[in-house]
This record gives C-alpha cells, structure tokens and sequence, in this order.
C-alpha cells in the first residue's frame, strides 16, 4: 500500500475556496504533487477553509480546516487540528515553514519560499520587542521541528545560518525551476518593444514602479513600446481597476494566462520586468522569462540575486520608481543590450531546469521518508 | 500540461421566440471559434429554426411544449443529451444572448488543449438597459463571481442533474466539482439590454421565487428599481492578443 504524505499550507484557494491565486507557491505545489505521485505516495492537502472540500489535481484532495486565528505569524491552532484530523498519514511536508510550529511530525519537511519578514510593514506587526522576540521564539521552534528544511534560496539560509547556526544543518538550498522543454522559440520580431510585468498585483511585487514605468515610457514613446501586466490580483476590485486602466491605454494590457500558456506570451516579450520589493524567493516568473531570452530587470531581494548576474544575464536595480524607469529605457533602447542579457539569461536557466529540481527533492525525499 | 491533441467544442444553447433578438449575432460570433452549436427550441413561437437555415454547424431540435416554464434542470438535462450525442471533448454552455468578447476567438484552443483543468469559468457581464452599460450594483457585480460554462466531457462518468426548477445550473453534477481554470476572457449578457425584456422577466423570476422560497429575493427586486449612474459602467472591449493563426 502507497505511504501517504499530508501537505498543510495556509491558503492554495481563499479561505471560501471560490478563488485561486494562480502565483508561484501554487505552481510549486502542483509539480511537487505531481512529483510525490511520481515517487509512488499518496497525497492529500490542508489549508485553512470554511469546509469544503475538493479535488484540485487529478486524484488528490484538498481539505479544509476552519481555522483563521494567526498569532505572532504563526498558526498554533491549524497546526492543532491538522495534526488531529490527519492522524493516519505517515509523513508531513510543511508547505510554509511557520505552520511547523508548535507540533511537527518527526519525517516531516518544511519549504521555505523565502525571506517574508523584509517588508516595511512588518516591523509594525509587533508593537513590543517582547512581541518581536515571541515571533523569533516560534520561528525557531517552527524551523527545528521538520526533519528538514527546503530553502528556495540561499538568502533565507544565509539569514538562518547568521541567526540560529545551530540549525544550518537542517536547511537545504532547492533553487525553484523552470521546465526548459515547455520553453517556446522566440517569436520573429514586432514593431514595437513588449515589455511583460508577469506577477501577481501587489506592491511588494514593484506593481506600482512598474505601472509608473508603462505609464511614463508609453507617453514618451507613443507606438513603440508595449507593457503587459500579467497575473490576477488578490481581490476582485483590483483585476477590475487593472482592467479599466489598462483600456485607457492603447499601448497597455491586463490579463492572465494559465501556466501552459504563459511560455507562449514569454516568447512574444523583450522585457522581463521583475522589481520587486519584498517577500521574495527564486521567482518561477523570472526564471520563465529568463529561459525564454527576456532581458530581464530585477532587485536584489529575496533569492532573485541567486539568478541574476548584474549586466551579465540580466539587471539588478534598486527597487525603485526611477531606477525601474531608467533601466527599461535602457533596454528600450538598446536592442542589442537586450539581445546579449536575454541570450545569457537563457543560458543560465538551463541550470535551474525542473529535471535538476526533481532530483534534488527526490534525494531529501528519500532521506527523510524512507 | 500542454495536450497535443487537438480538442473539439460543442456549444449547447437553449432558444424560445429569439427572433430579433441576439441569436444571429451570438451564432456568428459562437461560429467562429467552437466547431457545432446543439440548439434545443423550447417550443418557441415564432419560427426560428427555419429562420437560421441550413449549416451543417449548427443542430437544431424542437420540443413540442415549453419545458423551461416549468422546470429548468428537464431543459437543460435535454439538452445536454442531445449534445453528448455530439461527441465533443469540451461542452460549452451559453444562452442565446450571450456573447463572449473577442479574445475568446484566439484563445479558446489554448485554454483547453492542456490536460490538468477540466472547468473553465468566466465572469459575465450583465448589461443594461443598452447594450454599452453593464450593472455592477449589489448581485449585479459581475467581478465577484466567475461561472463554468466551458467543462471537458468526460465519457465514463455518470452524470446527474438536480432536481430544481429554477438556477439548475448549466452542467450536471459532478461537473460543479471538476478542477477549475478562471479565466479572464468576460462574457457580455444581452439579456437585460432591452428594457423592454424588464418587466416580463421580473414577473417571471417573482414567479419562481415564492414558488421556491415563499419571497420576492432582493434580487429580483432590484430588476424594477432603476440603477443610480454610478451603478452603471461602461463596457471596453479587451484587446486582443497575438496569438491569432498559432
């Protein structure tokens, strides 16, 4: 009979389950499921839900646990009832580190999809140092209870290593990926430089930067560039304001796409922009973009400086307005910039093909649950 | 994900008394990216099915007496039937007002040659009163809610309808619980553009509501109380892609 492993995550849909945020956590979800089915194990799945239940990948259950309350960014209560409701699997993947604490089974691993503490807003969230020292507290225990811990990047390793060194040992570097075969040949060129912000519409993703940037270089170069935002927001109001936006301007588009599709949109672009601010790992997206021979603009947040060589395969900005703006009509402006960082970027992405990713995970796999 | 094999779509679409209404309009928009249209006439007045002509694309039946009046999910379930009867790998579900926007022409083989999401839901838009406005008060919001229209047909499973008389639903059960793609492509609802349509259709729903619940929903309510100016926003086309011809 297969071993079953049971996944807690917090939300892969909204809590009421009529929404799905179709980001790089739910992409990785779904090719680790893939991935643990390939190995031969059963797999079920737990977020925090009002009680529904349904299949969201062929022959596999997501749960749910109505249960909300969050303490010190942490679940202790989840974590609870998950344990209660999910006595008869044999191993546990923790699919965020904090939903470790306080109880975690002894073949568990947890995933760490980077640094989430790097936002201004964050400091706020504790009034106290007593506050602040609690979150570190139930941090460590959460991260000391997994047998291991997968980090997407090395920065939330660096960061552990530094704090808690006593925990290294635990951690191991699983850079996210990219499937080199869906990969589409690039498309023969347009009139007009397309330029794809391909991340879900928050700040801590540089919206804002890059939608000063569209609106900046389209009235400065009317016909000659294209920006494209790609990726559903976290509430309706939002997709809906995106939307009016964007068809108030003939050189701006907002849409999504499944995953199947997006290489076919990569193909089409120039410009990766990825600006992001806060909260990062190895971004799927950029990854994507890079494979697809993008040039690619970034920050050096989160696991992005993991894949990005400063002018080698890419640019790494400060997460700024006026850098953003600067370094796309840069790019804008010099094709052959664009060319040399794009080839280079596809080179590098064949390092992080999704091949290297499964082997990885299938050696901890081993370890840990056999 | 990406499924080399080519898909087929089968629209099913019940009519009653279409004519002057939208149904050529949604026919020749529907043609143009879904390869048959099932047609099920619920016994309408006037003579629609003669009307649309011979196109080997489109399969029209006729039924004798007027199902929809009196039960909804027995229209439906007919229809999905006939529709079945088809063959399609994907079964679309649309009303005769209906009508997707523009980037469905282009898309539509791409969302569903790939074998990980068997719903594919939309957000529709109902407009009002004109066929430029679309309402966005109260339950009118179309944001808030995406329905399946587009599911992939699978042979061996034994579907079932529910028993209910109004909102059956457009797809039998289990189909409510097949893996879901929301899209962003949105559909434009003709069915209150006519204000002239109002009235009727709100004795109608006023019906069915105290027959099943004993009360006049807000919803149905709302048909008569005329939206403010800012419940009403104008209706932009999205632009196409480029993913025309490939």
């Amino acid at each position: 009979m297969s071993k079953q492993i049971g996944i807690l995550t917090t939300n892969f849909y909204s809590p009421d389950g009529l929404r799905m945020v179709y980001g790089g956590a739910e992409r990785y979800g779904l090719e680790l499921t893939g991935l643990l089915i390939d190995l031969g194990y059963e797999v079920t799945w737990w977020q925090i839900g009002t009680g529904w239940k349904r299949e969201f990948f062929h022959g596999v259950k997501i749960n749910t646990i109505p249960e909300i309350k969050s303490e010190f960014m942490t679940f202790p209560s989840l974590n609870q009832r998950f344990h209660e409701q999910a006595m008869g699997i044999d191993y546990v993947i923790y699919f965020v580190t904090f939903l470790a604490y306080p109880h975690s089974l002894e073949r568990s691993i947890s995933i760490s999809h980077g640094v989430f503490w790097d936002y201004p807003g964050f400091d706020s969230k504790f009034r106290t140092e007593t506050e602040r020292m609690e979150w570190l507290r139930r941090y460590h225990i959460a991260l000391g209870g997994p047998a291991k811990v997968v980090s997407v990047d090395t920065n939330t390793i660096n960061w552990v290593n530094a704090t808690w060194p006593g925990l290294s040992h635990r951690m191991e570097y699983i850079p996210n990926f990219v499937d080199i075969n869906s990969v589409k040949p690039r498309s023969k060129k347009g009139d007009k430089v397309k330029v794809i912000f391909p991340r879900r519409l928050t700040s801590v993703r540089g919206l804002n930067e890059a939608a000063y940037t569209a609106k900046m270089l389209t009235a400065k170069y009317p016909g000659e560039i294209e920006f494209h935002f790609v990726g559903r927001g976290h509430t309706d109001i939002l997709e809906a304001e995106a939307s009016k936006w964007a068809s108030e301007n003939e050189d701006i588009y907002y849409y999504w796409q499944p995953p199947h599709i997006m290489y076919k949109v990569y193909a089409e672009m120039d410009i990766a922009l990825l600006p992001t601010k806060a909260a990062e790992g190895t971004s799927l997206s950029c990854l994507e973009a890079m494979a697809s021979g993008c040039a690619v603009i970034t920050t050096h947040i989160g696991g992005l400086a993991n894949m990005i060589i400063h002018d080698y395969n890419g640019l790494l900005i400060k997460p700024t307005p006026d850098s953003l703006l600067e370094a796309t009509e840069y790019l804008f402006k010099n094709e052959n910039e664009r060319h040399r960082l794009g080839e280079n970027a596809k080179e590098v992405a064949r390092a992080f093909d999704i091949k290297h990713w499964k082997h990885k995970w299938e050696k901890i796999i081993n370890r840990v649950f056999k | 994900m990406e499924s080399c094999y080519k898909h087929s779509i089968i629209a099913m679409m019940p009519v009653r008394n279409e004519i002057d209404r939208y149904l050529n309009e949604v026919l020749t928009h529907l043609l143009k990216w879904v390869d048959k249209v099932v047609i099920l006439d619920d016994a309408s007045e006037d003579d629609i099915i003669e009307v649309l002509g011979e196109n080997e694309r489109i399969i029209t039946h006729k039924n004798e007496y007027c199902i929809f009046e009196q039960n909804e999910s027995a229209l439906r379930s007919k229809l999905w039937n006939l529709t079945v009867k088809e063959n399609p790998d994907w079964i679309l579900a649309i009303d005769a007002d209906e009508i997707f926007e523009d980037r469905i022409i282009d898309e539509a083989s791409l969302l569903i040659n790939q074998n990980y999401y068997d719903a594919i839901c939309f957000r529709i838009f109902d407009f009002w009163s004109s066929k430029t406005h679309y309402r966005v008060d109260g339950g009118w919001n179309p944001w808030v809610k995406f329905s399946p229209l587009l599911i992939r047909y699978i042979p061996d499973i034994n579907y079932h309808w529910p028993d209910r008389r109004i909102h059956s639903g457009r797809f039998p059960h289990p189909c409510d619980n097949y893996i879901p793609y929301y899209s962003d492509i949105r559909i434009k609802h003709f069915g209150w553009a006519d204000p002239k349509d109002h009235y009727r259709k709100f004795l109608f729903y006023q019906n069915k509501d105290i027959e099943m619940s004993g009360r006049v929903s807000q919803h149905t309510q709302s048909i008569m109380i005329a939206p403010q100016s800012n419940d009403l926003e104008t209706w932009q086309d999205a632009k196409r892609l480029w993913f025309r011809g490939k």
